[in-house]
């Protein structure tokens, strides 16, 4: 292996890590949100939230996320020109669909595992649903949900890199380049991975964290 | 004037499963009524339809004046709105039999969330009265812990104090010594007795006979759903009218309560009928500690009598969850 070649190359690859991050960043955000919405839904008492949310589900964890993200970048135009999007909000938009789906089940575990005294509890002092849900409930659930929630969270910060397929100058997609550009795989590639597992680690050493703030006080 | 909480009719099935057949139960303001009954009888289910955990599938439910649910003449059951409902639950102050304390919060947090969140009480204000309430049962000194660093009896006396935060008209015990060591029953029950001397109005579900024959004005005998027998207290425990009440109170105390039981103790101490007989603390050095005013003492004594009690109760009676 060529380490000058390594130190060279590194800053071009290093230039889509802002936007791996903003891949990363935007998706997290909106699949948050849908995921909790998704799993609301899904214990809902109202029978077609839960049938859209259980439909939900199937959907997107059952297909590819490239063909998610295929879709999103190929497919969409053709319902109009309102849905021709960016390479960068196609990618967003697949990998928030996709990471919800697994979200929504990381919230519902966490939900369906707190006690459920702890509710009736709350219920039983006049509480709201909301309120109960919001202090009581998930301040609970949080302990069980930090784990399956950073598992997904590092499974899309990963892959982050298929948005390529799609052209979005991310990092992968310039360490392709550099390989089709210099006919030299293995420096491009043990770069990326190296990038790659920082960032993931990054994520590791927030879970401890996490997991440490949310720890019930014995 | 109306009685505080009026049950008629009051019928519970889940699924094919009848709990309640059709309860009545009125309740007058400063009375303590103990629901007794072997387990699965529904008791439980009677305290939990009263504020609407669980649906009732027939019958009347008012709380002062407030009517919760109803059957019209087809025998369909409307409810009250759910703005209704949370309104009278600020009245019914719940204790459950595990606590249920919020774990994620100290004993203080416990207490104070449920009057800020739902009675829009100011922070300060409800600090302070959560710390007279921590008082009242003994756990001053526990405000700042979580409920996972507390025993059992602690954890109880922390709910009672969170229920009774929200100043609620009746208050609704739910087998509430039944999750904790029997040593620690004693203190429990001793905060629910100071409640009842204070005129709160209390239901009572519970096991401990010598409680109920104590510090209840009324005793209903439930089984199969059904109210079996009911009355003053002393009577209903000491010459039940029922054979099904005969047989309970037999399995449940080691022996038929007999008159001499009654008589012993001052009523300060109470729980008279349950004594074992196996050489525990005699009436006299147990109204030596009841009147001693170290609080510590006291509640030494109540626990190693009530523990003598349930000892002799978990014997006999056939409960597959106690202990759980």
């Amino acid at each position: 292996m060529d380490w000058n070649f390594i130190g060279e190359i590194a800053p071009t690859i290093l230039e889509g890590l802002w936007i791996t991050l903003s891949l990363f960043a935007w998706s997290m955000l909106f699949s948050t949100i849908l995921g909790l919405m998704l799993a609301l839904m899904r214990l809902s008492q109202i029978a077609p939230l839960r049938w859209f949310s259980i439909g939900f589900g199937w959907f997107f964890r059952g297909v590819p996320l490239l063909l998610l993200l295929f879709y999103a970048f190929f497919a969409l135009p053709e319902l109009g020109d309102t849905f021709l999007l960016s390479p960068f909000r196609a990618a967003v938009l697949g990998l928030s669909l996709w990471t919800a789906a697994y979200q929504s089940e990381a919230f519902r575990s966490g939900i369906i595992a707190v006690d459920s005294g702890q509710f009736e509890a709350a219920e039983a002092l006049g509480m709201t649903k909301l309120h109960s849900m919001r202090k009581i409930v998930l301040p609970q659930a949080a302990r069980i949900i930090i784990p399956p929630f950073m598992g997904n969270a590092i499974n899309t910060m990963k892959q982050t890199s298929l948005a390529t397929v799609i052209t979005v100058p991310e990092m992968t997609l310039l360490a392709q380049r550099i390989i089709s550009n210099e006919f030299k795989a293995v420096e491009p590639l043990f770069t990326l991975a190296l990038i790659y597992l920082a960032l993931t680690s990054v994520l590791v050493i927030a879970q401890f964290g996490l997991e440490r703030t949310f720890r019930l006080k014995v | 004037m109306s009685p505080l909480v009026k049950i008629e009719g009051l019928r519970k099935s889940f699924g094919d499963l009848q709990i309640l057949n059709g309860i009545d139960l009125e309740v007058e303001r400063g009375e303590v009524v103990s629901i007794i009954g072997p387990s699965g009888s529904g008791k439980t289910t009677i305290l939990r339809c009263l504020n609407l955990l669980e649906r009732p599938s027939g019958g009347l439910i008012e709380v002062d004046g407030q009517v919760l649910c109803s059957e019209d003449a087809a025998g369909k059951m409307g409810f009250a709105s759910k703005r209704e409902i949370r309104k009278v639950r600020e009245e019914l102050g719940m204790v459950f039999q595990r606590f249920n304390l919020f774990p994620h919060m100290t004993a203080l947090e416990n207490v104070i969330e449920a009057p800020m969140a739902v009675k829009g009480v100011k922070r300060k204000q409800a600090e302070s009265t959560a710390h007279e309430l921590l008082e009242s049962v003994g756990l001053s000194h526990r405000a700042d812990h979580y409920p996972l660093q507390m025993s059992g009896g602690q954890q109880q006396r922390v709910a009672i104090a969170r229920a009774l935060a929200m100043d609620p008209a009746v208050m609704l015990f739910d087998e509430v010594t039944s999750s904790v060591d029997p040593e620690l029953a004693g203190e429990i029950l001793l905060v629910m007795k100071n409640l009842a001397q204070q005129g709160m109005t209390m239901i009572v579900v519970t096991h401990e006979m010598g409680f109920a024959a104590d510090v209840s004005d009324r005793v209903l005998f439930i089984d199969h759903g059904l109210v079996v027998e009911q009355g003053d207290a002393r009577r209903v425990l000491d010459e039940p009218q029922h054979d099904r009440t005969k047989a309970f109170l037999h399995a449940v105390l080691e022996r038929a309560p007999m008159e001499s039981d009654l008589d012993a103790g001052d009523d300060r101490v109470g729980f008279h009928v349950a004594l074992d007989g196996q050489g525990g603390p005699t009436g006299q050095e147990v109204s030596e500690a009841g009147s001693e005013p170290d609080e510590l003492a006291r509640l030494a004594a109540e626990n190693e009598r009530l523990r003598r009690e349930l000892d002799g109760a978990r014997r006999q009676l056939d409960r597959p969850e106690a202990g759980t």
